[in-house]
């Protein structure tokens, strides 16, 4: 239960850190790291209202949402201790669960009866669907090269391999796992959360009828699964038979790099045309599939 | 280190499908030429100093500074900048790659022998094909340009694949290289076609 709480802690301060790196490298003094937790505070303190026309879905989609994320959470490994949850193929369920939180969200923007809504939750829902085979493919390519499918077996003996594509595995994980984090989260450059244009806004357009409790539940979700996709990324990097204070240092240390690199890249980097964004994902499932293609190679799976 | 280089160069291929300016075709074909000399000198280690030393040199200068540099001064001449609006969207371009991805790892599966590496084989093959889709897919006839070198590095890789067995090989695909640096001199330096709407309407 160690991954459980690091990663509870790292969610805690990731969205300060992204706010922090934004403000300094734009050369503003801007919010200070705890201004996130403040606002969630805020909003926790407020009731929900609900709209006359919504049903029951709408009042559950957010708790849905974040006790999907929670499920997924407890089945990410920490150094050589085993995830809470850890079986063969845990990681199609772990996609699955963070899936059906979404699908929640999305039945419940569509519940509001709104267009816009109706708008963010066809593009929420395209964007996930398009992400979803480059993720799929990187992990059967990590599942290859470990021969493992679970992700505790799979990060507990990634090193373990000793191959010479151990390091071409680890930075094309990274980069895929950022990419992949950033557009599950609707971050740039595929969607900006900070737009007020409903027709150009993806998640937050979604989530416009939500308020007080219910928006810090979404917010906390969207934390805790930036949160965990740090963790992967820190799976992928980090032996995992290393001195566990190295590693619970080195989990803080990845995940404030990571957040500092949303940070910089939502700084530098120009939101995509809306168009482009199928382009860009695909993109990314091509970049998997090259992995994949090379894992096949040198296993030597078709003759 | 060549499984690196390998990787990087089957990745510009991917951002070359997508891409929709001219300056990061020139860029990425820069890039293209320098991870292509870092392959030839940690491969091609059987051959004479001599051969080894000219091809790395000219893979360096060709496919590396001169060809990006002519690209970059086309485009500056003729104020092309982008592809046109006309072409395959680059989703089903990008389609079209993966596809092509398949097909290769089967082919170079087929091809399978002792001599030849199979991961070059195949990124050679990959290559190929995605010159040939740049080629078919864009209307400029700098997109042609460019699908024609992304197809010459192509045969280059084929060259090194079996480079160590058959150093001939290589010198044709040097040769090729002067070829294409004779058809952009040509291209360049006569000015042909600067216009737009000729660069548009010229096919063949």
């Amino acid at each position: 239960m160690k991954g459980f709480a690091l990663i509870i802690f790292a969610a805690l301060f990731f969205p300060g850190v992204i706010l922090r790196a934004k403000s300094i490298v734009s050369g503003r003094k801007g919010p200070g790291i705890f201004q996130p937790l403040k606002d969630l505070n805020l909003l926790f303190r407020k009731d929900s209202v609900f709209s006359s026309t919504s049903s029951i879905i709408f009042q559950i989609a957010p708790t849905i949402g974040l006790a999907s994320v929670i499920c997924a959470m407890l089945m990410i490994p920490f150094a050589d201790e085993p995830a809470f949850f850890n079986f063969d193929s845990d990681f199609v369920y772990f996609s699955y669960l963070l899936a059906a939180g979404k699908f929640f969200l999305i039945i419940s923007a569509l519940d509001t009866g709104s267009g816009f809504e109706g708008m963010g939750a066809n593009r929420e829902a395209l964007f996930s669907m398009l992400v979803e085979p480059a993720f799929f493919i990187l992990l059967a390519t990590l599942a290859m090269f470990t021969g493992y499918t679970s992700f505790s077996d799979i990060f507990t003996r990634f090193y373990i391999t000793q191959s010479d594509f151990v390091l071409i595995f680890s930075i094309l994980g990274a980069y895929l796992f950022i990419q992949i984090a950033m557009i599950e989260n609707s971050r740039f450059p595929i969607d900006d959360p900070k737009t007020h244009l409903e027709l150009t806004m993806i998640h937050e357009v979604m989530i416009l009828d939500n308020c007080g409790f219910d928006k810090a539940l979404i917010h906390v979700s969207s934390y805790l699964k930036f949160a965990v996709y740090g963790s992967i990324i820190y799976n992928l990097s980090v032996p995992a038979d290393w001195n566990i204070y190295l590693q619970i240092s080195l989990f803080v240390i990845i995940q404030f790099v990571f957040a500092v690199i949303i940070g910089l890249l939502e700084s530098f980097r120009a939101r995509n045309k809306m168009g482009k964004n199928p382009h860009f994902i695909l993109t990314l499932t091509a970049v998997s599939f090259i992995a994949f293609v090379i894992i096949i190679i040198i296993t030597g799976k078709i003759a | 280190m060549t499984n690196y280089l390998t990787v990087m160069f089957a990745i510009t291929i991917v951002y070359l499908a997508i891409t929709e300016r001219f300056a990061v075709y020139a860029r990425l074909l820069g890039i293209q030429g320098f991870i292509l000399f870092g392959i030839t000198l940690s491969e091609l280690h059987k051959v004479s100093i001599g051969d080894l030393l000219f091809v790395s040199s000219e893979t360096l200068f060709f496919k590396g500074i001169v060809v990006p540099y002519m690209i970059t001064r086309i485009i500056k001449s003729t104020n092309v900048v982008k592809v046109a609006n006309d072409t395959l969207s680059g989703f089903y371009e990008l389609l079209f790659i993966i596809i092509s991805l398949l097909i290769s790892i089967f082919m170079a599966y087929t091809l399978k022998n002792p001599y030849i590496n199979t991961v070059f084989l195949t990124i050679a093959f990959f290559t190929m094909f995605s010159g040939l889709i740049i080629i078919v897919t864009h209307r400029l006839i700098i997109s042609h340009l460019i699908g024609f070198l992304v197809l010459e590095n192509s045969v280059f890789i084929f060259s090194i694949a079996v480079g160590n067995e058959m150093p001939m090989l290589i010198n044709i695909g040097t040769l090729l290289d002067i070829f294409v640096g004779v058809l952009i001199l040509g291209f360049f330096g006569m000015k042909l076609k600067p216009n737009i709407d000729e660069l548009t309407t010229l096919k063949d």
